[in-house]
């Protein structure tokens, strides 16, 4: 029988179903929600006091935190990284409720771009290949922080903020300042602690369990 | 005036505030937090952040606490005015004006004197709401609002979790000092790198918690629907703790009337606008050619 995980069977592997697996999601599942969103609330309300210009970080590693989780955790991890913001945005003081009510989908789309990616390819978390890397890089980064930082500053535009002549700029800023924490500790993180997630009872298969 | 420090803030432990249920102070935050996106005339949201510093003195929170959050106001203020002067929305009829031999637009820079006023009030709002408000206040207003339980749980979780992840760092930075480590000569990039390695010890330690807590939680029959095994309903002893009355009613009430009276103003009528203003109109006459 397979080992979920093991790693022995090639890429595709840690996505697989063994014989007679079945899979619910659980308790276990909810818990990690909640210590993903724990960990969100540090390590973004951490980012975002760190270097901060005006309304945007140069460095937010919680879009780490976020694809990490949607590759992780499916739609739990989804979940946490569109609620996490709300709260370290409210403590650092970064962003009112209803502007982190408008970044909802731009933090949805960051968290869950990964996690489809690797589900969709089936690429290996632990990035043993070129081609996972290359998931990992274009979707899980390039793209989810495209759309993020597109969405992210006409929200400030939209609230006035920020001036759409400006627009072009603090776009570039936000996708610098949410790109270069996920290619450094994101695949830092994927790398060395996947192995050991993907044999976790919460490692999700599909979206859900 | 004893506080007590939570991962939210510092929250007095007397407050007159706290004769309010939580509910109550939850809306609170809602209607306070959005309503000053109705209004960008900045008489108005200066009238309602003065309101808001008495609502702090009111309910006993140390006002110089709120200093920590002078660097962001400052940065935030020079960056929208920065951009605004070096790439203003400019429209032909502005008014143009020499400051120190910089060519700047009138109505642009008071565009965002408006709105910059507008997001303190905003920001304000939100933080007045978890300077009084302990995460256990938190957790009530949303069970007594008939949230599901996940949602509620979830969240109680996830602040706490918040405080064990921090937790978790410290003692890994100790463990770290007890080696030898020190780090402040360290450069910006060596630290972000020192950041990296820090995250893989914590995430290893939270998937192994997470293991724990999820034992722990069904070893003691918690469901996500937070009904029993059984399918009765889960006592719930937090929220018999409190009880919504009269003066929450009242105070709701008057606090969603507040919020629907400037709302319709607002967007249906278009009040509260910077057109409003008497402070942009002297301006404007006054910096006319």
């Amino acid at each position: 029988m397979a080992v979920a995980g093991s790693g022995a069977e090639g890429h595709s592997s840690v996505w697989e179903l063994a014989p007679g697996e079945v899979r619910h999601a659980g308790i276990v599942h909810v818990v990690m929600l909640a210590l993903f969103t724990g960990i969100g609330i540090v390590v973004g309300t951490f980012g975002s006091l760190a270097v901060p210009i005006g309304f945007v970080s140069a460095f937010w590693p919680g879009q780490a935190v976020q694809a990490i989780g949607g590759v992780w955790y499916g739609m739990w991890g989804g979940i946490a990284g569109t609620i996490f913001p709300f709260i370290s945005n409210s403590l650092s003081g970064s962003a009112p409720l209803p502007v982190s009510l408008a970044y909802v989908p731009a933090n949805f789309v960051q968290s869950m771009a990964a996690g489809w990616a690797f589900r969709a390819f089936r690429a290996d978390p632990s990035l043993r290949s070129g081609r996972d890397w290359t998931v990992w890089i274009v979707w899980g980064v390039l793209v989810a922080n495209l759309f993020g930082s597109f969405w992210g500053s006409n929200v400030l535009v939209f609230f006035g903020l920020v001036t759409r002549a400006a627009w072009p700029t603090v776009w570039a800023g936000w996708f610098v300042g949410n790109t270069i924490p996920s290619i450094v500790l994101g695949s830092l993180i994927l790398k060395y602690v996947s192995p050991l997630v993907v044999q976790t009872r919460g490692f999700t298969k599909g979206y859900w369990a | 005036m004893r506080r007590r420090k939570t991962l939210l803030g510092m929250v007095p432990l007397e407050s007159p505030l706290y004769q309010f249920h939580p509910l109550t102070r939850m809306i609170g935050l809602v209607v306070l937090a959005v309503l000053p996106l109705f209004v960008l005339m900045p008489e108005a949201n200066l009238v309602f952040l003065a309101a808001l510093f008495v609502l702090f003195a009111y309910a006993r929170v140390d006002i110089s606490r709120l200093r920590i959050y002078l660097p962001l106001m400052v940065t935030v203020a020079f960056f929208m005015f920065a951009i605004t002067v070096l790439a203003p929305d400019r429209r032909p009829d502005d008014i143009r004006l020499q400051v120190l031999g910089v060519t700047v637009y009138y109505q642009p820079l008071m565009r965002t004197f408006a709105s910059y006023i507008r997001i303190m009030a905003m920001l304000f709002a939100t933080i007045f709401y978890f300077s009084t408000n302990h995460e256990r206040d938190m957790l009530v207003a949303l069970r007594a609002a008939r949230v599901p339980f996940a949602v509620s749980y979830v969240l109680g979780l996830s602040i706490r979790s918040a405080a064990m992840f921090l937790e978790d760092l410290t003692t890994v930075r100790q463990a770290e000092q007890a080696r030898g480590l020190d780090d402040s000569g360290l450069s910006i990039k060596d630290k972000l790198k020192m950041y990296g390695l820090y995250l893989i010890p914590l995430f290893t330690m939270s998937l192994r918690r997470a293991d724990e807590i999820s034992n722990a939680l069904f070893a003691r029959g918690y469901t996500i629907s937070g009904r029993t095994i059984t399918g009765g309903p889960r006592p719930d002893y937090v929220l018999s703790q409190y009880r919504f009355r009269a003066r929450d009613a009242v105070a709701s009430g008057a606090l969603i009337v507040l919020f629907v009276g400037v709302a319709a103003l607002g967007w249906r009528y278009g009040a509260f606008q910077l057109a409003d203003s008497p402070l942009n109109r002297w301006l404007a006459g006054a910096l006319q050619p």
